[in-house]
């Protein structure tokens, strides 16, 4: 047997090996031709073909990265070329690689020369070099992730502090407008007179023509504007014989004006610069310039947005509450049927358990956003297919963990209930249900919360509740709305959290 | 007055746990069972309430026979036997109250015990058999929160709700240390000398046997090799103990036997 006083770190002393057959340096030259074949016919058969299975796979694995990052080129040398510097992190698991197949070659020598112990060295190399593989399948890449920070960063500090979006106040436009007819033609439109409690604005001339170009510039107009909203920036604007609204702008920017404390003002424009589609063939046209004022009215008040994403929160944790539910009532009876020690009395039963145990567990093993695409099939978009997948998912799950506390049952409390002179009922109302109710009251609040999280995603493929708001809100790039719903998100699963262990530690 | 008559057991997988067994205890009397561990100690206790269904033969208890009795009869039957387990057997998630009282529901009505509902007199009665144990502080506790010397207490009182004739005891102090071992049985025998109750106890230990039995049965493979008085029991050596029980019998432990008081050793 081993000596103990052999153990140390990397050194885990195991049964001595029969005698190797072969002397150790033909054990390293075999495993220089084959890695781990050395060590195979050195009679540490597990460990060669170990060795040899993992630097197969990890070749297998390189060649693919090769081949992917030279998908066009041909000769091994310039697939080889090309790879490594398109990919630098292929240099270093070419050189690991390099390590690794040296290290098993003295492994194989080692192994067969000292035959009690096993050294762990080549076992480590396998590990790193997994890992760089993993690194460069991964693509990972840190210089990326730190680059690229600060563009995320007007994005994300919208989704953190989003609530600006929360709050919106309605608008009203106040225009004023003159008539203007381009080219003039020999009765012009007369200029605009007042209508009670509306501004004006008056144009001179009320014909003209368009700007050519910076030498030709359009005809100049004097604007004067009267009963504006005093203090408040009006936008001088023009709607076009097509309807087109557009804005007046003067060396390249828009052309603003604040009327005074009367609400008037006086300005000057040259008729702006505008293409009109070929169809305006007409000899002339009355075009429209306006001065334009937002003015809010009415108070502060929750945008719709927010409003929207309240209501599919609500929606959420229905759609969770629903699912747990109906998941409750189907697994409750489903569990009897998994419990193995109520199902052991016949071959019959037996098979039965074993049939409802498979389903139970193809169910879970499929992810509740999988169940969730098969039901929008089924029924459509909307909360009834995050309903039903939630539920399927739920059965599956609760059905093991009630079995299980079924299973867990013990039967001395059973035995002594019955001996006092109790009836059937009497045994289980007491005996019985005690040790069942706190398990499963306990199951079913973890699994209330887990649905809850989980609908709060299944919305984003199309299973109904917030998720669904969100993934629209992130593909119009919504930040702000999407920041509302991810808050609201994170609010309502750590209540759930909190809430649900308090009920828990109650139960157990 | 029970007396058993030519009891087999065979199990269903033809393990013969008790063949032709044949003794009689009189009422009042503190019957120790004792035999190696699969000697059948317990499929004879379980079969005198018959938690286990005897094979062949008579239990007669007070005339009738135990070994026929069906339904109605049987737990009318059972509610005079009270029985005290090695692990206990309690409702671990219930409260000792409610543990206790379960050891009433053979006399309440169904409906009754299905709403949770004990009468009033019922708990009264449950307070005292915990408080004659010294347990009544610990009433609201939930019964896994005790300790072993307190459960097996409760476990007692629940026998006791049962106003029972005979109390068998399936190694009650088997999972206890020996200080508390004495504190048990002395509340058995506080049972058997108060309330005249017959009581019959597999033990493993020879002090204790000769402590508390007044009558002794000692099984081997089913078989009952032993039969002994008190007197015998106590002019008994450790070498003829020994001889009927096989290796495993052992003493408690010098200076222990006898005067433990009821609380002796629990916090
Ligand atoms: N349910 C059972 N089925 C089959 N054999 C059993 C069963 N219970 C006990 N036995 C066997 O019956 C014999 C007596 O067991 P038991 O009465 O538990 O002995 P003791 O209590 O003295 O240790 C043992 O051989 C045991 O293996
Ligand atoms: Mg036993």
């Amino acid at each position: 047997m081993s000596k103990n006083n052999n153990i140390s770190l990397g050194h885990i002393p195991e049964e001595i090996r029969p005698p190797s057959r072969i002397p150790p340096y033909l054990a390293a030259i075999l495993s220089a031709i084959i890695p781990g074949v050395g060590q195979i016919l050195g009679h540490a058969v597990r460990r060669g073909i170990i060795l040899l299975g993992s630097f197969l796979s990890i070749m297998g694995l390189v060649i693919w990265r090769f081949r992917l990052a030279a998908p066009r080129d041909v000769g091994v040398f310039n697939i080889i070329k090309k790879g490594l510097h398109l990919e630098p992190i292929l240099i270093l698991v070419t050189i690991l690689i390099i390590v690794l197949y040296v290290l098993i070659i003295i492994d194989a020598y080692n192994i067969v020369k000292v035959r009690d112990r096993t050294p762990i060295g080549a076992f480590f190399m396998v590990i790193i070099v997994f890992f760089a593989l993993g690194w460069q399948i991964g693509d990972i890449n840190l210089y990326t992730f730190f680059s690229q920070a600060d563009e995320a960063i007007p994005a994300l500090s919208k989704i953190v502090w989003p609530w600006e979006k929360a709050i919106t106040q309605d608008v009203d436009y106040v225009r004023g407008y003159a008539l203007i007819e381009i080219p003039c033609s020999d009765n012009p439109p007369p200029p605009s007179s007042a209508t009670e409690g509306e501004p004006l604005l008056i144009a001179n001339p009320t014909c003209g023509n368009l700007t050519v170009d910076e030498d030709h510039p359009g005809t100049l107009l004097h604007l004067v504007g009267k009963d504006f909203i005093p203090g408040i920036e009006a936008d001088i604007m023009w709607k076009d014989p097509i309807r087109n609204e557009f804005r007046q702008r003067s060396e390249g920017h828009y052309v603003k004006v604040i009327p005074d404390e009367n609400g008037d003002f006086e300005l000057d424009i040259h008729i702006p610069y505008r293409l009109l589609p070929p169809s305006a063939d007409q000899p002339t046209y009355i075009w429209k310039v306006f001065a334009q004022q937002v003015a809010t009215v009415g108070s502060k008040h929750l945008s719709s947005d927010f409003k929207n994403i309240v209501e599919r929160m609500i929606e959420t944790i229905f759609i969770g509450m629903m699912a747990t539910f109906f998941g409750v009532i189907f697994a409750l009876p489903v569990s009897f049927f998994a419990a193995r020690n109520l199902m052991s009395a016949s071959p019959i039963t037996l098979v039965l358990y074993y049939l409802v145990r498979a389903v139970l567990n193809i169910i879970r093993s499929i992810e509740p956003l999988i169940w969730a695409i098969i039901a929008v099939i089924v029924v459509g978009l909307g909360p009834f297919a995050g309903i039903l997948a939630l539920t399927l998912h739920s059965i599956a799950a609760l059905g093991k963990l009630y079995s299980e506390s079924i299973e867990s049952i013990s039967t001395g409390p059973i035995e002594a209930i019955q001996a006092t002179g109790a009836t059937w009922v009497q045994t289980v109302m007491f005996a019985v249900i005690p040790q069942i109710v706190p398990p499963f009251v306990s199951f079913t609040i973890y699994r209330w919360d887990v649905n809850i999280r989980m609908s709060t995603i299944i919305g984003f493929v199309g299973g109904g509740g917030i998720g669904f708001l969100l993934a629209q809100y992130i593909r119009l790039l919504d930040y702000k709305s999407a920041g509302m719903a991810v808050w609201f998100i994170a609010i309502t699963v750590a209540i759930l959290d909190y809430v649900s262990a308090e009920i828990r530690a109650k139960f157990v | 007055m029970l007396e058993v008559r030519h009891l087999t057991k065979i199990y269903d997988d033809g393990t013969v746990a008790l063949k032709d067994i044949s003794f009689s205890v009189a009422e009042g009397e503190f019957l120790i069972v004792i035999g190696l561990s699969g000697s059948g100690k317990s499929t004879l206790l379980r079969c005198i309430n018959r938690l286990i269904d005897p094979t062949e033969g008579e239990i007669l208890w007070n005339g009738v026979d135990l070994a026929q009795l069906q339904g109605e009869e049987l737990r009318k039957s059972r509610r005079h036997i009270g029985m005290i387990f090695q692990h206990f057997n309690l409702v671990n998630r219930s409260s000792v109250m409610t543990n206790v009282l379960s050891g009433h529901l053979g006399y309440i009505s169904q409906w009754q015990s299905i709403l949770g509902r004990f009468p009033k007199e019922d708990k009264i009665k449950a307070w005292e058999a915990l408080k004659r144990l010294g347990i009544e502080d610990q009433a609201h506790k939930r019964a896994d929160e005790l300790s072993g010397g307190q459960q097996q207490r409760v476990g007692i009182a629940r026998a006791l709700m049962q106003e029972p004739k005979m109390i068998l005891a399936d190694e009650p102090v088997a999972s206890l240390d020996p200080v508390l071992a004495h504190s048990i049985l002395q509340h058995l025998e506080m049972l058997n000398q108060e309330d005249n109750m017959t009581i019959i106890c597999s033990l493993h230990y020879l002090d204790l046997v000769q402590r508390y039995a007044t009558s002794v049965i000692g099984l081997r493979e089913g078989r009952i090799v032993y039969q002994g008085s008190k007197e015998d029991i106590l002019a008994m050596t450790d070498e003829e103990f020994k001889d009927i029980y096989g290796e495993e019998a052992e003493r408690v432990g010098s200076g222990l036997e006898g005067n433990i008081t009821h609380e002796g050793g629990e916090a």
